[in-house]
């Protein structure tokens, strides 16, 4: 009886302590998506295609990825490389990036809602992720340029 | 405009509260009865040699599978059911942000026309470096 009692309390209490921090997330994305803001404001972002060594049409699929999540993220994607904006390089920098590092926000505040530390969860991806891709990006340019000089 | 945003926005946060809530309150209830019989026991000698990797006590492990095979819901309500010390949520969540949901994420960028096979692995290295390095960092500090 005592087992049940505190599996609903308990239980009860988690989903409370987390609903009072995912509603106000999910308000703030709706709010960035409906408004397109983060359209407006990729160009601060575009030296991160002179990184990775993309096209600058990658960077807004890559931003929606870290802000709103994977699935979302790849709507996006998937709609711009339709519209031929961007390269098989692009898809593979941005889903290395997306794969490591992605709905930030969400996810890092739904383990501080059970007690983590948040900046060191966000920092630690957010670094490891751009390591990584440096790193992809680095070794797939220099095949790229081995094929070029090839022909 | 502004206030229809915050409307949808709103909905979305419930949606999401109930479908998390569907899945965090029987993984508790679970949990929380394991935790009163000797099983709970038997799974955290089973992988006490591993957690004690990352610093974890071994109880830790079900954590663990239940973020990556299922997903972060899930595993947040195992997380409150066990009670672990904030280092150990750190750690756990750390792992947990770089591989989780492995099922129906790898499925997400496979679609992309990524190999699947490769994101796994990067996924789950990170999440065991992270967790070593984070979890003896962590064992100097406290």
């Amino acid at each position: 009886m005592e087992v049940l009692k505190e599996g609903f309390f308990g239980s009860i209490h988690s989903v409370y302590s987390i609903a009072i921090i995912i509603i106000p997330i999910m308000i703030a994305l709706q709010v960035l998506k409906d408004f397109k803001i983060l359209d407006k404001i990729t160009k601060p972002f575009n030296f991160l295609s002179r990184i990775f060594k993309t096209s600058d049409e990658a960077v807004l699929p890559l931003l929606v990825g870290i802000i709103f999540g994977l699935s979302y993220g790849a709507g996006v994607i998937i709609q711009s490389a339709k519209e031929g904006e961007l390269t098989k390089r692009d898809l593979l920098i941005i889903t290395i990036f997306l794969a490591t590092c992605h709905a930030v926000f969400e996810d890092t505040l739904l383990f501080v809602a059970v007690g983590a530390n948040g900046f060191i969860i966000i920092g630690t991806r957010l670094v490891a992720a751009f390591i990584l891709t440096c790193f992809i990006a680095k070794k797939t340019s220099v095949v790229i340029s081995l094929n070029a000089n090839n022909k | 405009m502004l206030i229809n945003s915050i409307k949808t926005g709103f909905k979305k946060g419930l949606e999401t509260t109930w479908m998390l809530g569907k899945i965090i309150i029987p993984v508790y209830f679970i949990i929380t009865i394991l935790k009163h019989t000797v099983i709970i026991n038997w799974i955290a000698d089973a992988f006490r040699p591993i957690m004690a990797l990352f610093n974890l006590s071994g109880e830790a492990a079900i954590v663990l599978v239940l973020g990556n095979v299922l997903n972060l819901y899930a595993a947040i309500g195992a997380i409150k059911a066990i009670e672990l010390s904030p280092l150990e949520v750190t750690v756990i969540a750390m792992m947990l942000s770089f591989s989780h949901s492995l099922l129906v994420e790898t499925a997400v960028t496979k679609k992309l026309g990524i190999s699947g096979f490769k994101v796994v692995a990067v996924r789950l290295m990170l999440a065991i470096a992270s967790g070593v390095i984070l979890g003896r960092l962590g064992g100097l500090i406290s």
